[in-house]
Formats: C-alpha cells, structure tokens, sequence
C-alpha cells in the first residue's frame, strides 16, 4: 500500500525544490527529469480537479466552507488509493506519495481536520524558511511589493485563492500568518512530522534529503541521493525554466520567475532595516523556536 | 407538474427548473423527477465513493446538507431534501451534477462542455471546472454566435452511416452561468438575472437568442491554459489522444468507466475525428486576451470552412 506524505510548508519554503529532488532520484536515464514532466502524479492538495472528479459534485457551486467541509473525503480516498484522474496508461505504484500542501493545518466547519488527519495521510514533512527570506520570494511570486508580502505573512486572515468573485484554479487555502501557518503544523497531533529547514536544506542536502527519506519510508542509495542532489541543483532548475519555461509558475502571463535566488540569508541586502523590524515584531517567537536568531535591534551585518 | 427538455430529453418535475424553458405536457416524459423518500444506502452497491453508490440500474448521489438523489435507470429522479435552508439549491444540483449522471446512465455520450452556434453547427469547449468553458462562449455570443448550452452538452451519433454524419447536439435553452468578474469584465451587467446559489458571486446570464433545435456538430475544442510546455494556439491531437481527451472530458470521466462507456466514447471520438474534429485549444487565462482568442477561432473556422470570407 502507498503511504502518503504530506509536503507542508509555507509558500515560498522550498516545497517545490524538494519535489524536484525527490523526482529526481528515479532519473536514471542520464538527465535531469523535465521540471515540467514530473514522473509525480499527484499535485497540490488544493488542487480542484480530484475533488470534482471523486466526489461527482462541482465544486463550482459550493462555497469554501462548504468545500472545506468535504475535502477530507477527498483526501481519504486518495489515501486508500484512488485514482485521481482517468487514464489509460498503467503506472506503478510507489511506495511513497509525496504531495505538496501550501494549507495551514486546520479544522473544518464540523471540526473534522481538512486533510483527514491519519486517514488523509502517514505523515507529513513540514519545511520551514528565515521569513526574512520568504518575504522578498513571496513578493515576487505574487507580483507584488516586499511590504505587501510582509503584510500577508503577518494577517492571520490571510490566504490563497480567497476572492469569491471567481473561480480560482485552487481551493482557497488559509495562510494564517507565516507563524500561524508553522504552529499549526507543529502543534497538531494527528500525524508524525519531519522538520526541515531550508537553510538545512541548502548546506547539507544529502544529508537532509536522507534523512527525510528514511522518515518517509523511501530509503535510497546514497549515489541515487547524490545524483538527484545534482540534477535538482538550483542552477540546473533556473536553466529549464530560463529555457522552456515553468508549468507550475503562478499566473504564467504576467512574466516573472519561479526559480529565483535560491538562497538563504539573502534578506541580508535584499531587506530595508524597516522591513526586518517588521518581521521580527511579528514572529519573533516562532523565529527562535526555528533557530532564527532575529536581527533584533543590532545593526544589520551590511556590508559597504 | 412541469414540463421541459434537457438536453433532447422530455422531462415532467415536481420540481420547478429555473433557467430552463418550460414546455407543453407530455403524455410519455423520458425522465420524470419527483420528491420522496431516498435511502441513506443503497443495498450490495456494486460501485461506491464518498457521496455515490451505484447498485444495478440504480444510482445514488448525496450532496451534503443540500439533497440525496436517486436515479432509477436513467428514467426517474427521486429528490429527498436534506435540510430546509439546502431545498432552494437543489434546481441547481439537480440541473447539473444529477441531470449529467442520468444522461450517463442512459448511455449518452456526455461531454463537460459549452457549445455556441457557428454558421448553423454546433462548436464545443470542454474543459473541466474553471477551464473558462462558459466565459467562453459568453464572449463568442456578444460576438454573434448564440449560445447552444452551457457546461454540458450531449450527443448522439448515429450508427447508420457513421462515415458522413454528424453527430447532433442537443441544445436545452438553458442559461449562463458566469462569475461576477467575468461578467464585470465581459461588460455583461445588463444580462446579468439572479444568483444561480444566495451564497454565491455567480449569476444566470441571459444566453439572447434561444432555440431548441439539434444541431450537427461542427468542431470540438478541449481547452488548456497556455503554461509552459503549451504554447497558445490551435492544435489538432493524433487520434489515440484525440480519444482519449473526449474520455477525459466526459462530464463525469469516472462514469465512463463506472458504467463502462467507454467504447461509446471510443466510437464518437472517431465518428467526431472523421467528420468534425477534435483540437486543442491553448491560450492565457486573461480577459485582455480574449479578441485575439476569438481571432484565432474564426480564422480556424475558416481553414475547417465551417465559414466562409466574407465577400
């Protein structure tokens, strides 16, 4: 039977690198995998598509809450193994399924957890970065300022694709906060959890992914790990995109791109001082409890 | 008791349909829908998910706190409201989600689709919930091109002669549905009538001309955004995968398996590929797009010759 891992981070975190190095442990072919063909089927847990397909009801016609509401039986079912779509060509079941989940960890309007708690999933792998450094990447997914990105990391109302004037391709998914979002991982009991780090995650990324692995389930070689830590290097992903382009970037005409720094500690000179007091006022103690030393009020380590 | 037609179909309800042009009595109603008492469970289901079971000719949907529906054989649909605040909802549900599982039942090839009329045939877009199905064909509409139905569409292919003819859409007079930005930004306030749910930004919009005639089918178009690998424009599918994207668009792709159509779609999809086609149509999910989109659809209705220059 499949296991089924959530991916949980905040936007901006990471999820999507390690996707790309997960994927990229069974490129055994002598290429990078595609960053647009992920051998990976199931995508984000927002995703509306499985819901309408598995429940047979438009999910068009419902409200959040009242779409939050059935989302665990969606997720249930995945987890007993489903097919999230119709087609044709058979595929092999992994051992492990690995799906990105940008959503706090919440409860439904008839307490039920979202994500259907032990039923939904075997565990999750929970991926935090510096907020200092999620700020400007935030900014520059939503094609808006560092300020505005701020603005939303410190709202605990705050999410994705909440405006009821539409139909967003995803279901709204709550962002309560960039602490909020992370305590919310961290504080519920419904299933094992993994930390990473990203900056971990960056210095050591053998080490990390392994041990990540070994927690989900899906041992690997330790050159199957090396060779996937190679593929999935940030210059090889910014090359595809720079090359063809990125299928999961948001809003694909208004430009931008999805792969942009990659770094960590780049807040540094990328932040006013203004900014990082803003941060910091906000989150200061889940910073510490993640080992972010906040900047405080000494000066910022600049350099001329 | 009222009486309409959907999609091709003569129908008597208990229930009033709005959005649906009601019709003179029928002795001999193909669907009858009715209130009554629907179980929680049907006995030994053969088939089941979160909120369907299927057992025989039997089917079973439950939408929480609005319904449960019972579909007997593709004939009868019994409505057992589940709250008294959900009972306002159900024309909806029951004109959509419900009514598209009778079709499947009755064998019908059922397509997630929209369809506007281009010189006398009907051309569809599929495309599953948010592809922009409706906001579509609302835009082709103020352009000239009346609206055939909204969100699915049935066909019926005829075996006789399955080299030459088309096969026919059944168009019912039912109205858009449109958000509130696209209505907003389609400049379409003055067509704007009453939300389609009280809890819900989204509207009947009045399609203008409606008739009622079947239509021979002239293209179908599967629509997909323009993201990386898929660059905007018009392509057409080899026949495999020209199949397979009618299967996948089906209105309910897991019915076709469920109730095992799938050599009914095999069979329209090269019915469709031989006398009308079947093309992807790739483009970016923005209004301001929109005329060029258009552009490129009737320059392709013209290489089809589904129309011709103008002199």
């Amino acid at each position: 039977m499949t296991k089924t891992i959530w991916l949980a981070s905040y936007p901006k975190s990471g999820n999507t690198w390690f996707r790309m190095l997960v994927a990229n442990l069974s490129a055994t072919d002598g290429n990078p995998v595609d960053i647009n063909d992920l051998p990976e089927r199931g995508s984000i847990a927002s995703a509306r598509g499985p819901f309408d397909h598995l429940l047979l009801i438009d999910s068009g016609l419902l409200t959040f809450d009242e779409i939050d509401g059935l989302r665990p039986l969606v997720y249930e079912e995945l987890a007993r193994g489903v097919d999230d779509d119709e087609y044709d060509a058979p595929h092999d079941t992994p051992a492990v399924r690995f799906v990105k989940v940008h959503d706090a960890y919440t409860l439904t309007p008839n307490g039920q957890p979202l994500l259907a708690g032990r039923r939904g999933a075997d565990a999750a792998i929970v991926i935090v970065r510096d907020p200092r450094d999620v700020a400007p990447s935030l900014a520059n997914h939503n094609h808006g300022s560092i300020d505005d990105a701020i603005t939303f990391m410190n709202d605990d109302d705050a999410g994705f694709c909440v405006r009821t004037n539409r139909q967003h391709s995803q279901f709204r998914q709550k962002l309560p906060g960039w602490s909020g979002h992370i305590a919310s991982w961290l504080e519920q009991t419904d299933i094992p959890l993994h930390l990473i780090r990203y900056e971990d995650l960056r210095a050591d990324t053998v080490d990390t992914l392994r041990a990540a692995l070994d927690f989900a389930g899906r041992p690997a070689a330790d050159a199957e790990i090396r060779r996937a830590v190679g593929y999935a290097d940030f210059a090889e992903l910014r090359r595809q995109e720079e090359e063809k382009g990125f299928s999961e970037r948001p809003r694909p005409h208004l430009g931008g791109r999805f792969f942009r720094r990659g770094t960590a500690g780049g807040w540094r000179d990328g932040l006013s001082i203004g900014q990082v007091a803003r941060i910091e006022a906000a989150h200061a103690p889940m910073m510490r409890r993640l080992r972010y030393e906040p900047a405080g009020a000494t000066p910022l380590a600049r350099t001329a | 008791m009222q009486f309409y037609r959907v999609c091709g179909l003569s129908v008597a309800s208990e229930i009033g349909l709005p959005g649906l042009i009601a019709g003179a009595p029928e002795r001999t109603p193909q669907v009858r829908i009715r209130r009554g008492p629907v179980p929680e469970d049907l006995p030994e289901p053969s088939a089941c998910g979160p909120t369907w079971q299927i057992a025989g000719k039997q089917f079973l949907l439950r939408i929480p706190d609005i319904a449960r529906f019972l579909l007997n054989d593709g004939s009868e649909i019994v409505v057992a409201p589940e709250t008294d605040a959900g009972a306002a909802d159900i024309p909806i549900f029951l004109l959509g989600t419900v009514f598209g599982i009778l079709l499947h039942q009755r064998e019908q090839v059922v397509l997630h689709a929209s369809a506007v009329r281009v010189n006398g045939r009907a051309v569809l877009f599929c495309g599953s919930s948010g592809a922009g199905k409706s906001t579509l064909a609302a835009a082709l509409a103020q352009r000239g091109y009346p609206l055939v139905t909204d969100d699915f569409c049935t066909l019926t292919v005829d075996d006789q002669d399955r080299k030459q003819a088309a096969p026919l859409v059944h168009p019912d007079g039912r109205q858009l549905k449109l958000w509130a930005q696209a209505i907003e930004r389609l400049d379409l306030a003055q067509q704007r009538g009453e939300r389609v749910r009280a809890s819900l930004e989204k509207y009947y919009v009045e399609p203008g001309d409606v008739f009622t005639e079947p239509l021979a089918l002239g293209a179908v178009y599967a629509l997909r955004e323009a993201r990386p690998p898929h660059a905007p424009g018009i392509d057409k599918p080899n026949v495999v995968d020209a199949a397979l994207l009618l299967r996948r668009n089906a209105y309910r792709p897991l019915l076709v398996r469920r109730l095992d159509q799938k050599a009914n779609y095999f069979h329209a999809a090269t019915t469709i590929a031989n006398v009308a086609g079947i093309f992807h149509l790739t483009r970016a999910l923005d209004f301001a797009k929109m005329p060029e989109v258009i552009g490129s659809l009737e320059r392709h209705w013209l290489e089809l010759r589904l129309t011709e220059k103008a002199a």
